[in-house]
């Protein structure tokens, strides 16, 4: 990986953490696409592959996967310092200020206003979550080119009945998953010839 | 009353076995409702205020723990929610034992995939919630485009679908 930036400070660190976080609405359609353009695009402390293989260890662990990405984020930028001010960052601010509305929510929950301002949020939350999505699946069709038609069909496939189940008929987050690792494992592993299979092929012999 | 310790523990035990930021609630609402600690209402305008309040989505929790124990309840939920995350160190560590073998490439592949279905089902849930009509879906395309364009910090798209919502709704 070409690093173009030298790392960051724990005080810089902290601070962006603290911006994604506070500038994070409606959940994690902007998160995502906040930490994507701040640590790939901007700095390029990270590759596109390299943060799709931290997201994906996210997806293995308990609790919320963003939280879990600030954790290896950190630690790949600043040791356990980073760990420590990444979710100080991430958390603290955030934390504070939903706890505060939770105190003044009660009063206006009721009034028009926020119900109408919230009506226009929502779905834009959707569209941005829509651009997220993309963004995970460019790489993953780019290889598809690259490995032929089938590929890119069994590809397109997994994807969309991922959705499926999960929309119709309500199947565990957690089963979906590793249904798909297993159909992975199945179709996209690399096949003979590969310099990965036969460096196994000879440990096994 | 309510007892501290246990208090933290359910909240921690509905975090472990959770992926996500809202797969806490049910186990969360069983514990809370069978100690009399919430009532039902709690629970909907927790999530509510995690929607408008900054952070990822499974800051809901804080709200949760301040509408039931006030600060000390917050400060519970939050330290209950950031535990288990940290598991992610040791199935990182477990993880680049195995993935340099085909088929650990192969389901990681696959995963990929998952995510970005599971990506859609939550577009799908976002733009399929009551108040989303025809406009609604309008301000969900306006909002994809204008990120799409990388111009224009997303603060301002939500604040400008905040704007549009007011004057089309209020």
């Amino acid at each position: 990986m070409r690093l173009q930036d030298p790392g960051p400070g724990k005080w810089q660190l902290f601070r962006i953490w603290a911006s994604i976080g506070l500038q994070s609405f409606g959940g994690g359609a902007s998160t995502t696409f906040l930490i994507q353009r701040e640590f790939i695009e901007k700095h390029r402390w990270l590759s596109i592959e390299e943060f799709m293989h931290l997201w994906n260890l996210c997806i293995l662990t308990p609790g919320i996967n963003l939280v879990a990405l600030t954790v290896l984020i950190g630690r790949k930028l600043g040791g356990t310092w980073g760990i420590v001010v990444s979710l100080a960052g991430m958390l603290l601010p955030s934390a504070i200020i939903t706890c505060l509305l939770a105190a003044i929510f009660k009063q206006i929950e009721h009034v028009a206003a926020v119900q109408a301002v919230l009506r226009g949020v929502i779905p834009a939350t959707g569209g941005i979550m829509l651009l997220v999505g993309l963004n995970y699946a460019l790489p993953l069709i780019r290889r598809g080119y690259k490995e032929g038609v089938l590929y890119l069909l069994t590809s397109s496939v997994i994807i969309i009945a991922c959705a499926l189940v999960v929309i119709l008929f309500k199947l565990s987050v957690i089963v979906v998953v590793l249904c798909a690792a297993f159909l992975g494992a199945l179709f996209f592993s690399p096949g003979p010839g590969s310099p990965l299979l036969e460096e196994e092929q000879r440990e096994q012999q | 009353m309510i007892n501290p310790f246990i208090y933290f523990l359910l909240f921690l035990k509905a975090s472990l076995f959770s992926t996500g930021g809202f797969s806490n609630l049910p186990s969360l609402h069983q514990d809370m409702i069978a100690n009399v600690w919430a009532k039902d209402s709690d629970f909907g305008q927790s999530v509510a205020i995690g929607q408008i309040s900054p952070g990822p989505n499974g800051l809901w929790v804080i709200s949760l723990g301040y509408l039931t124990y006030g600060f000390p309840g917050a400060f519970l939920a939050l330290i209950a929610i950031t535990i288990p995350p940290l598991l992610v160190l040791v199935v990182s560590a477990g993880y680049t034992r195995i993935e340099h073998r085909a088929w650990v490439q192969g389901a990681m592949h696959g995963v990929s995939l998952a995510v970005v279905g599971l990506l859609l089902t939550v577009v799908w849930t976002i733009l399929r919630q009551p108040g989303v009509d025809w406009k609604g879906l309008l301000i969900a395309a306006g909002a994809f485009g204008l990120a799409l364009s990388r111009k224009v910090n997303i603060l301002i798209i939500l604040g400008l679908a905040g704007l549009v919502g007011y004057l089309l709704y209020r």
